[in-house]
Parts: structure tokens; C-alpha cells; sequence
């Protein structure tokens, strides 16, 4: 049996200080223009995904993920078209943040953001790329010191929520 | 003119050659791009930012704080665009966030000022349509191009403060503006769908597959693009829908600049159109056949 | 009935000859007021003379507005001015001067007896705005059938001879040599206006912001709630027999689409008042007309607040075959044969379907009357945010000006019942201003 709690604190989370979320009037503007919502048939629902927000459904949206906020294609048809300008991706930022905090965001994810904070980028230069590089008569790239980034992504606890996986 | 460049991730460490081109191109245009030392990831729009909107804040107004105001910082990815634009916005609405951030960036020696134009390099060209034009000594006739504009180069409006959201103008202007056609095509404002392929490579595909299906439909023979995430998703990923719907799409994709470039008169070769996934020699060579 | 006033009373103006009007303008005469009635188009009537039916007891819109018409057109203390717009005002209420800009129509009003000869032998044809432009009428032309003052007009842009020196066919066919091409605007000054009522009615969203997403104007078979209205009506361009634009079948299947441009925090943010209830009324006549037709109403909310209204929405799903589904459409798209195709979610199923539908119809939100603002200017009253007249929070009928007053939906958008209560307030008000306080 599903038991389902209206978290008021992850409720209060996602309505932030911003992107107006208490305003939605579940008109079904999104869900109507979603790529994903359409070739998903629905599976994937940004309207859902805001309701579920509002009344503070975190067993839903970060246990269960359903529906899956990690299948937004981040198009902001969206955004662009509530009538009531909810920012739904800030608002799904904020739920995949939650996400990632226990532990549930996908692997590539990680995998990216291994790199960028290894790194401070996201794809390392190989010795065949600079090669490549410098045949197109290209400058070599000084990009971040990676402890400085380092630093920076620690001080956010980047790295012991990267260290979480499936908690 | 001058701007800083930012070049991302993915351009410089995969697809150097769409950088090639463009810095070709902005010379021909008089116009200097910078470079800047000690850039990080912008952070990804579609990437970190999801995983902590704090990093992504504090490592996009860092490398916003090394930008010298030079006229403001370029990208050539509208990924990037998107990052700084959207931390230029949120810093600049909610002053507390601001001050919260440069009291961690202090550390490393950082400030942002918050007084960084940021542009997308299309929208510098565009700026710069009749510089083009001047410069067009091959214009690119018989090209009849499929313009994907993408969701980051327009959305959110708010925040990108540029082109139409929904019925943009610029990409295809600078099209025309060098003798090319652009094709309407009715999934014209759709997503290519490469942010999804972290979460659901199928889905993704299916997104990328009827973009083609409905460019196909409508008779263009080759896609442009601004992005580097819908280039990959295009020039890659047609193979990946053909294995798994047994479709025989093989559109040659076009970055901007390359087209740009093409038309004024830079050989194939010197814009690297040979280290594209789907060849690109026959198209442009039915266009502009080679003297040699 | 009629009160006799001491020759030197002060008189009063209404602004605007539609049902709210011509509502407060009876009411003053009949209490012995004379009235200047001022319209902008050549005949009194405004919105309600385009309607087919009005809600909930779906009678005929004409029906009940043309005796109306008539009273006032045959009012001894009634002096409408059709044809005209306020051109100034000056003064404080109880001591205002007016000037009227009277348009010359080329026709003497006095003299046409609207036999329609002149329109038969004319040979432009222009598009019809009072049959929004779904037909053609002449240069010379009534602006409707049933119109008030019931006299011909010349449209001095598309006539041949006012533009090129050509023609003339109109006044040579002309028994009664009405037609005057010698006519010219006139000013007229009336110096004697105690109370002054703004009564402009509304435009439509359509009317000056684009439909891109809906293809408004692009897609044949997406038609505004208005035009509808007009392919509703006996008397409009479709005589009643409703007809795609594309292939002139008649449609079975109609979507009505709610809430266009209204209650967006992009757009127009106030709801619209009367569309959940006017599109209910046109989907129940559109299915008198025939008895196959499916009408689906996509909406946000239903607003139906008045005496009868709820009822009104089920008798519509349980009589007329309509089905309200709540799913907000934000774009349409047409296939080859341009049958319209909106993309929508089944909030009961939470599955995202396609409908095909052979119709669309829009309820496009109400705006102010185009000349608001200029108006608003010279009458030196305040505007709110979105351009609508600025009332007393208590007493509606009153401006942020002394004597002058307003009704109807140049105050907010509201349907006809509540227009015309309005305008007996604002005649009151009027009245009291003009008799003087005691």
C-alpha cells in the first residue's frame, strides 16, 4: 500500500523565494505543449510534476521519480507559455537538486560532474584533440586551475553529494 | 569591436573545427574575440546546474568575474549563452544571492560586478548582417537549408532577451543574408532532445528523429545549427536513428559560422567540414564545384 | 411620462451608442433629459446588434435591442450623432463644452429612406467589418440591416468617386438625390452638457494583437468567437448555415477554445467575464443547427456566476452534446486538408491526446475601446492598469472626474444584464448632476 505524506517543508523548498510555483492554476498549458509529455504519452508531465511540487509530494517526486523530472529536455516551451509564469524548470531544478542530494540523480550526470570537478571541465583536452587543435591553427586553451574549482564545488558540498549513489 | 570569447566544454575539447571556423569567420569581420584564461565549465545548463544550483551559480559568476568587459563576453554554444546569461539575471534580481556569492569567490580572488554583457556569437553576426553581406563572395545558392534554431539560443525570453521565443527571425536571416534558402519545416521550433539523452537515450532518439523525419518532408538538403549539443545530436545521432528505425537520413549539418564561412570563400578544408560525422564534400561540392 | 424641463436645463452626453448607451440615454430623456448620443460608427447597436443570441435564455439579440433602437432614434429629448467622435471637452461637471466631430457621410440624413437602390448599382466591393469581414458590402452601404439612423453612408476611401473623380452611380440612380458629395465634417459645439457618460463598450483581443500560435488568420477553419457569432446568425454572411471557411462543409466536430489572451500573466492578466458563458450559448445554437455536431470546450475554470448560469453549463452538457474539457490549448495545428489539430492532456487519464476537430472557435478576450485612452485623455479621466476606466471602488458608475460617469464595459468586461443596470446607474448619477442637488 502507497502512503503518500505532504511534506510541508519540501513543499516550502520548492516555492522558494522564486518562480512563482503557488500561482499554478493546473490549466495544462505545458502538459499540452511538452515534446516529452507527447512522446511519452503523459508518462512524463510537467504539469503533474508542479501539482505534485505544490502539495509537497517528495515521496513522488524524489523517492518514486514519477514522474521523472530527469526526462525534461529543459526546452522551455513550458516556461514560455504558462499564463501564470511559473518557472517549471527552475522549479524542476530545484526537485532534481533534492534528487541529487539523496543520492538519486542518473549516472551520466555524476559522470559529468566527476569531470568538471577532476578537471574544473567537463570533457579533459587529449593529446590527439590538441593535435588536432593546433592543425586548425587553434591558440592552446588555459582553462580553471582544478583545486580552485575544487574548492569552490566543495564549499557547496558538490563533492560528498557526488560521493552518494542511490542512498 | 572585441569580445571576450568563451568557448565551453564541448567546442574546443571535441569540435574544435566549429571553433576554427568561427574565429575565421570574426576575423574576416574585423571583429578581435579574446581569449581568457582559467574558464571552467559554464557550468552545463543541462548538466550541473540540475545537480546544484549553487555550484552552478558560483562557477558561472566566476567565470563571468574574469571577463575584462572588453564589450562583453562571446560564446560560441547557446548552452554557455544560456549559463551566464541566466547567472547575470538571478544575480542581478536577487542582490542578497549576489552577495553570498562573492563572499565565496573571495577565497580564490574573485568579485563579480554583475556589469558582463553576454551574447551568443549569432547574434553578434547578426549584429553584423551587412558586414556579411560585403564579405559574401560565394554565396552559398542552391543550399536549402533546415534551420534548427534550438531551445537555448530563445528560451527563456526573459532571460535570453533576444529573438522571438517562438517565431524567430536572426538565424534565418544571416541564411539569406549569404545566399542560401531557408526551408520552413513544420517541427521548425521543436527540441533536438540532446539533454534528455543523459536520463532516456530512446527518447532522445525518438526527439532527434522527428525533427529529421519532418526536415526530410519538407525538402531541405542540410540542417544549420548554433549549438554544439544540438550539433552532436545531429551529426551523430542520424546514424542511431537510422539503425533503429530503419530510416536513410543523411543530412549534412552545418554550424553557422561553417556556413558563413563557406560563403566567404574559405575552402572546406581550412573550416575542418571534413571532420564532420555525416560527409558534407557532395552537398558542397554540388554548389561549389571545385576549380582543381 | 415626459417631464417638462425649463428651457435652459442643462443637457446630458453619452459617449458611445451601445446597448449601455442607448440604455442610459433613454433613461435620462424619459426623465425629461435631453440627451446627445454620440457613436462613432454610422448606426447605434454596438456589440449586441453583432450578436446572434444572447445568454442564458438564448433569445435573439436584435429582437430585444431594435425597439430600443427605435425609442431612441424617435425620442423627441434623443439627438443621436452617429457618425461622430468627441473631439473636446472642456469645462467642470454641470458646465461642460463639448465639440462633436461629425464625419460627413455624403448622404443627407434627412432625406435617404434606405431603399438600398445606391448600394445595388455600386461597383466596389469592400470587405464587410460588421460581418467581420466574412462578405463584401459597397462603398456606399448601411453599416447594418437593422441599423439606426437607418441612412445610407459613403466609406470616402473605397468610394471612386471621392478617391479617383469616378463613377458617381450612387446619386444618379438616387430618386430621392440624397447622395451629397459636397457634404463635409462639420464641427459641432455643444456648450450646454451638465453630465457626461462614457459608454465606449470594448474591442476585441483579435482586433490588434496577433493569434500566431492559434494561426488566427492563417487557418481558414480557426474563426474568433465573434466571426462565429456572425456565421450563427440568419442574417449574417452565412444566413445561418454554418460552413467551413476552407471547404464550406459544415462542421461536426467544433473546438472552443477558452481563455485566448485572457488570465495571462504574459497577456491581457483578468478573466474575460462572459466567454465560458457565450461559448456554451454558441455551441446550444450551433447545435440547433445541426443535431450531429460534438462541441468541445477546452478550458482553464468555468465562470458562470450569474442567476441560471450553472444550469445553463449542464443543460449545455446534457442537451447539446458538450463536452468542457479542462486542458488550456496554447497552440493549433492544421493537417493537409486543414482540419484544425490541438494537442491536449486528458486530466482524467493524465495521457497526452491529439484531437482532430473540423472547427476552432476562439474566446478571445475583451480590451478596451481602441479610442479609450485618447478619450480618457481629453475627458481628463484616470485609466487603471489595464486601460479600462478607473471607477469608485464603491459606486461604479463614478470616474475619478466630477460629472462624468461610465457603464458598461468600458468599465470591465460584463455581459449585457449587468451593461444595462449599469447605465441606469450612471443616468441616475447623471440626473442628479443635472437637475442640480438639492
Amino acid at each position: 500500500m502507497l502512503i503518500l505524506v505532504l511534506n510541508y517543508d519540501f513543499r516550502n523548498q520548492m516555492i522558494g523565494e522564486t518562480a512563482s510555483l503557488s500561482s499554478c492554476y493546473q490549466c495544462a498549458t505545458c502538459s499540452g505543449a511538452c515534446p516529452v509529455a507527447l512522446l511519452t504519452n503523459g508518462k512524463f508531465n510537467p504539469r503533474k510534476i508542479i501539482e505534485e511540487a505544490i502539495l509537497g509530494l517528495d515521496g513522488k517526486l524524489i523517492d518514486l521519480q514519477e514522474p521523472n523530472a530527469w526526462l525534461c529536455s529543459t526546452c522551455q516551451k513550458c516556461v514560455e507559455l504558462c499564463p501564470q509564469k511559473v518557472e517549471l524548470t527552475e522549479v524542476f531544478t530545484r526537485i532534481k537538486n533534492e534528487s541529487f542530494i539523496k543520492g538519486k540523480a542518473p549516472e551520466a550526470f555524476l559522470a559529468q560532474a566527476s569531470s568538471v570537478f577532476e578537471n574544473g571541465i567537463a570533457i579533459p583536452y587529449s593529446k590527439p584533440i590538441n593535435q588536432r587543435r593546433e592543425k586548425l591553427g587553434l591558440p592552446a586553451i588555459k582553462t580553471a586551475d582544478a583545486q580552485e574549482i575544487q574548492a569552490l564545488l566543495k564549499s557547496v558540498n558538490f563533492d560528498s553529494n557526488l560521493q552518494k549513489k542511490g542512498e | 569591436m572585441s569580445y571576450d570569447l568563451f568557448l565551453g566544454c564541448v567546442i574546443p575539447a571535441r569540435l574544435p573545427f566549429l571553433e576554427a571556423s568561427s574565429r575565421k569567420v570574426f576575423q574576416k569581420l574585423e571583429i578581435a574575440l579574446h581569449d581568457v584564461d582559467g574558464f571552467s565549465c559554464c557550468p552545463d545548463p543541462t548538466g550541473i546546474e540540475l545537480l546544484s544550483h549553487d555550484a552552478w551559480l558560483l562557477l558561472g559568476a566566476r567565470n563571468l568575474s574574469l571577463c575584462n568587459g572588453n564589450g562583453g563576453v562571446v560564446s560560441l554554444c547557446s548552452g554557455c549563452v544560456e549559463t551566464l546569461k541566466a547567472v547575470n539575471y538571478c544575480l542581478n534580481k536577487y542582490p542578497n544571492q549576489k552577495a553570498k556569492i562573492n563572499e565565496m569567490l573571495k577565497d580564490s580572488g574573485h568579485e563579480y560586478e554583475g556589469n558582463v554583457g553576454v551574447k551568443h556569437f549569432a547574434q553578434v553576426l547578426y549584429e553584423n548582417i551587412d558586414k556579411i553581406k560585403e564579405n559574401v563572395t560565394r554565396p552559398l545558392t542552391g543550399l536549402k537549408v533546415a534551420v534548427h534554431y534550438g531551445c537555448h539560443y530563445l528560451r527563456p525570453a526573459e532571460i535570453i532577451d533576444w529573438d522571438d521565443p517562438f517565431e524567430p527571425v536572426t538565424l534565418d536571416k544571416i541564411v539569406e543574408a549569404i545566399g542560401a534558402e531557408s526551408i520552413q519545416y513544420d517541427l521548425k521550433m521543436e527540441c533536438c532532445g540532446n539533454p534528455v539523452a543523459k536520463s532516456d537515450k530512446d527518447l532522445s532518439t525518438s526527439m532527434i528523429a522527428q525533427k529529421l523525419s519532418s526536415i526530410q518532408e519538407s525538402g531541405a538538403n542540410c540542417v544549420a545549427v548554433v549549438c554544439p549539443a544540438c550539433f552532436q545530436q545531429f551529426d551523430f545521432n542520424q546514424k542511431e536513428v537510422n539503425k533503429r528505425d530503419n530510416t536513410n537520413f543523411e543530412f549534412p549539418i552545418f554550424y553557422l559560422s561553417e556556413l558563413v564561412g563557406l560563403s566567404f570563400g574559405f575552402e572546406p578544408a581550412e573550416l575542418g567540414l571534413n571532420f564532420h560525422g555525416v560527409k558534407t564534400s557532395s552537398l558542397i561540392e554540388s554548389i561549389q564545384p571545385s576549380t582543381s | 411620462m415626459m417631464v417638462q424641463m425649463e428651457s435652459n436645463s442643462k443637457q446630458a452626453l453619452v459617449i458611445g451608442g451601445g446597448v449601455a448607451g442607448i440604455q442610459a440615454a433613454l433613461d435620462l430623456a424619459n426623465m425629461g433629459i435631453k440627451v446627445h448620443l454620440v457613436e462613432k460608427k454610422p448606426s447605434i447597436g454596438g456589440r449586441m446588434a453583432q450578436l446572434d443570441k444572447t445568454f442564458p435564455t438564448n433569445d435573439c439579440s436584435i429582437c430585444i435591442l431594435a425597439p430600443k433602437l427605435s425609442e431612441c432614434s424617435r425620442h423627441p429629448n434623443i439627438t443621436i450623432h452617429s457618425f461622430s467622435d468627441v473631439q473636446s471637452i472642456q469645462g467642470t461637471t454641470g458646465n461642460f463644452t463639448v465639440d462633436i466631430l461629425k464625419h460627413a457621410r455624403y448622404v443627407k440624413e434627412d432625406v435617404c429612406i434606405n431603399c438600398g437602390v445606391c448600394a445595388a448599382k455600386c461597383p466596389t466591393r469592400v470587405d464587410d467589418e460588421f460581418d467581420r469581414y466574412l462578405r463584401k458590402r459597397n462603398a456606399i452601404y448601411m453599416y447594418y440591416l437593422q441599423g439606426v439612423p437607418a441612412v445610407m453612408t459613403i466609406d470616402k476611401d473605397r468610394c471612386l468617386y471621392l478617391t479617383k473623380g469616378a463613377c458617381r452611380l450612387c446619386e444618379k440612380n438616387c430618386d430621392k438625390e440624397a447622395i451629397d458629395f459636397e457634404q463635409q465634417d462639420e464641427i459641432i459645439t455643444l456648450d450646454d452638457i451638465g453630465a457626461i457618460i462614457v459608454a465606449t463598450g470594448y474591442d476585441l483581443y483579435e482586433d490588434i494583437y496577433p493569434l500566431t500560435r492559434y494561426g488566427y488568420k492563417k487557418h481558414r477553419n480557426v474563426v474568433s468567437a465573434i466571426e462565429f457569432e456572425r456565421m450563427l446568425c440568419a442574417s449574417g454572411p452565412q444566413e445561418g448555415h454554418v460552413k467551413r471557411l476552407s471547404d464550406g462543409k459544415e462542421p461536426d466536430k467544433i473546438g472552443f477554445l477558452q481563455c485566448i489572451g485572457s488570465r495571462n500573466a504574459r497577456d491581457k492578466e483578468y478573466c474575460s467575464s462572459v466567454c465560458c458563458m457565450y461559448t456554451t450559448k454558441e455551441a446550444m445554437i450551433a447545435h440547433e443547427h445541426n443535431n450531429e455536431l460534438e462541441s468541445y470546450v477546452f478550458y482553464i475554470d468555468l465562470r458562470a456566476g450569474g442567476k441560471g448560469f450553472e444550469k445553463f453549463l449542464t443543460r449545455g452538457e446534457e442537451e447539446y452534446n458538450i463536452k468542457y474539457i479542462k486542458s488550456k490549448i496554447s497552440e493549433i495545428q492544421v493537417d493537409a486538408e486543414e482540419n484544425p489539430i490541438i494537442t491536449y492532456e486528458d486530466l482524467e487519464s493524465n495521457e497526452i491526446k491529439q484531437m482532430k476537430l473540423d472547427l476552432v472557435v476562439l474566446a478571445t478576450c475583451i480590451i478596451p475601446s481602441r479610442d479609450g485612452e485618447d478619450l480618457a485623455d481629453k475627458l481628463g479621466i484616470e485609466l487603471e492598469e489595464n486601460k479600462f476606466i478607473k471607477t469608485n471602488a464603491f459606486f461604479s458608475a463614478e470616474t475619478s472626474k466630477e460629472g462624468v460617469f461610465t457603464c458598461g464595459c468600458a468599465h470591465e468586461p460584463m455581459d449585457i444584464p449587468r451593461s444595462v443596470a449599469e447605465a441606469s446607474a450612471a443616468a441616475a448619477r447623471a440626473a442628479e448632476v443635472i437637475r442640480g442637488a438639492v
